[in-house]
């Protein structure tokens, strides 16, 4: 959450250390939260569960394997993270808002996750403007992914499958978002044998 | 109508004749694991079941989550018996890649469950490398410094994949191991060791979002027989 206080006479290199501890930490409490949700989880609910390609980020155009991310310029892979991120503040605080209400055992812990989730997706998205004003980027391109969904639906069960379904396509971005800052990281590192 | 019947009256013949010779066609094979040590190339390994006593052959098949086109696999040889290897160019990351194995012998075939695999969550790393174990004094008394290397197919350079470091250690009589985690760092310094005792020592790696590689073969060193520091001054 304070990670990113006192940010003046910070250099990129540990701007961007700060911003990739905070996609880690993004990214293993989605995994934890998929956890969670997993551990009772009605069968039928798989069989609902929306592919993967519904995700309302799928469309945007990534690098999918080593040799293309390298090749990416940095602030087009920055543009990229933050784009992703951008596109997840809305699904995260209707998550956020749901989250109490879920039809599910472990519903505090979830919602506690949750929270921590959208705590640090804005930090991390605060950091990432830093990142972007030390790197002197001049094009501000980024992608508008709209989300147009205002409810998780009618019924309990509904919304359990949404709120997992979500959860998912967050779980692979917030991976995507990590490995994108990882690289920069390593391109700015003082001590690349850290890397 | 009658073409059908002849062919089901052809099936039951066929059947008879099958289990009187004790052949059959094959069970149901089963994939087992999907890995990927490098967050670049993956395999994935199955499991035949029974062959019904012929000659059975398998392949592997898989589409893409966004896509119907249905390939096989690229690369039966590469990883080995009952694998099929995915090299940089047929690896893709965050798409599920739905996979299947068919077998296949004359008397018919037996399709494994699908599994639904995403690189991005099978990443297991091989066991660092050129492991190293050697006792030093810098004055405060010996202590062993533990060196590595990062498995060489892991392009940790470029931040690709960040790996993560744990050693253990223990004296062959110990049931216990210790263990140290070591972060990004490739090198660990052990203090407080008993003196005259060889020790063991392994050292694994784990990827940011992933599993623990298999420990590496143990190394042995051997602390010297010195008087420690705390102790001295009753010997005097």
């Amino acid at each position: 959450m304070c990670a990113f206080v006192s940010i003046n006479g910070v250099g990129l290199n540990d701007l961007l250390e700060r911003a990739s501890q905070l996609s880690d930490k993004l990214h293993s409490l989605s995994t934890s939260l998929t956890n969670d949700l997993d551990s009772h989880f009605p069968p039928l609910g798989r069989v609902m569960m929306p592919r993967p390609s519904m995700c309302h980020t799928s469309s945007l155009q990534i690098p999918n394997d080593k040799d293309q991310a390298l090749k990416v310029p940095e602030d087009e892979l920055l543009s990229l993270a933050r784009s992703l991120l951008l596109a997840w503040s809305d699904p995260l605080t209707l998550l956020s808002s749901e989250a109490s209400s879920l039809a599910h055992p472990e519903r505090n812990s979830i919602n506690s996750k949750t929270k921590e989730l959208q705590d640090n997706i804005n930090s991390l998205g605060a950091g990432l403007e830093h990142v972007v004003h030390k790197m002197g980027s001049s094009s501000d391109n980024l992608s508008s992914l709209p989300f147009p969904i205002s409810t998780l639906g009618q019924d309990k069960t509904s919304r359990l499958v949404n709120f997992h379904f979500l959860l998912s396509c967050f779980r692979r971005d917030s991976h995507k978002i990590d490995s994108f800052l990882k690289v920069l990281r390593c391109r700015a590192a003082k001590r690349p044998e850290m890397c | 109508m009658r073409n059908s019947g002849a062919v089901l009256i052809l099936t039951f013949i066929t059947n008879l004749i099958s289990q009187a010779a004790g052949v059959s066609s094959p069970g149901k094979p089963r994939l087992t694991s999907c890995r990927s040590p490098d967050k670049e190339t993956f395999t994935c390994w199955w499991e035949p079941a029974d062959d019904g006593g012929l000659p059975t052959t398998y392949a592997l098949y898989y589409h893409l989550e966004n896509s119907e086109t249905v390939y096989e696999c690229p690369d039966y040889r590469t990883a080995g018996e009952n694998s099929c290897f995915f090299d940089k160019n047929d690896t893709s990351l965050w798409v599920n890649y739905n996979i299947t194995v068919v077998a296949t012998n004359a008397l018919g075939k037996n399709i494994s469950e699908p599994e639904e695999v995403d690189v991005v969550y099978i990443v297991q790393p091989n066991t660092p490398e050129n492991v190293t174990a050697a006792v030093y004094d810098e004055g405060q008394g010996p202590f062993v410094k533990v060196t590595w290397e990062k498995p060489r197919n892991a392009d940790t350079r470029s931040g690709w994949i960040t790996l993560l470091y744990q050693l253990r250690i223990k004296q062959e009589k110990d049931k216990e191991w210790e263990n140290y985690d070591a972060g990004l760092q490739k090198f660990y310094n052990v203090f407080s060791l008993h003196p005259g005792k060889e020790y063991m020592v392994q050292v694994r790696c784990k990827p940011d979002h992933g599993f623990w590689s298999e420990w590496t073969q143990t190394s042995y060193v051997t602390m010297p027989d010195y008087i420690p520091r705390e102790r001295s001054l009753w010997i005097i």
